[in-house]
């Protein structure tokens, strides 16, 4: 997800695609002033996210597991655990 | 195999999982590392659980089911989110929200934009896309 400054650089024009892997396929649809849309074809379990919504939630994740033991509300101390199971 | 899960908890010592217990996330979590986690209920009755890592003892995140505090929770997903769930109707499959506590109540912050679906001990975290879904919401109110 980080820029990488060996990154590949292709030239492109609208309806032209570019193909990653055995299952991936990129197509440029339309290019409008600044603003260009991408057609991404992909198997359905390969997760895609704009790179700001990933880099936001990756945030969040990593602020949330930050969290001490003691950090929650109605946490007593040194409370027996025991794994949740099912919970209601 | 029946084999249970050990892990030297940085939090809470050794803990011991059974196989039923272990929720396998295909994906992973955004941004963090390894897939096989277990909900731990460390403050009964409060709610808040702990998604712990199975791989990496020192990684657990405190989540908390978003019905109970917003009500009705607004969840609009992708098809491909609905596919990757898995379950038939995604408001029977258990649902998180990560937590960011904190010391005071009324700063402590939920994202409700990726929350958390397990369904049959599969986990994925998925984009809500509906626009009331804040990436940092309040779960209380300020006193006062």
């Amino acid at each position: 997800m980080r820029h990488n400054p060996a990154m590949l650089m292709l030239t492109r024009r609208p309806g032209e695609r570019v193909v990653v892997g055995e299952d991936v396929v990129i197509e440029v649809v339309e290019i409008s002033g600044q603003t260009v849309r991408l057609g991404i074809a992909a198997p359905e379990s390969l997760p895609i996210y704009r790179e700001e919504i990933w880099l936001a939630i990756e945030e969040q994740n990593r602020a949330a597991a930050q969290a001490t033991v003691d950090a929650l509300p109605g946490t007593p101390a040194n409370a027996p655990g025991r794994t949740a199971g099912e919970q209601p | 195999m029946s084999a249970l899960t050990v892990i030297e908890s940085s939090r809470f010592g050794p803990l011991q999982v059974e196989p039923e217990d272990v929720i396998d996330f295909p994906h992973g979590l955004i941004g963090l590392a390894g897939r096989k986690f277990t909900l731990l209920d460390r403050n009964p009755g409060s709610g808040f659980l702990w998604l712990h890592s199975l791989e990496d003892p020192a990684l657990a995140l405190p989540v908390v089911d978003p019905r109970q505090f917003f009500t009705p929770f607004p969840l609009v997903l992708s098809d491909e989110d609905r596919d990757r769930i898995g379950a038939p109707d995604p408001a029977a499959a258990r649902l998180y929200v990560t937590v960011r506590a904190a010391p005071d109540p009324a700063e402590i912050v939920v994202n409700l934009r990726a929350p958390i679906v397990i369904w049959e001990r599969r986990g994925h975290q998925i984009l809500n896309n509906a626009p009331e879904a804040e990436l940092e919401a309040r779960l209380f109110s300020p006193v006062g």
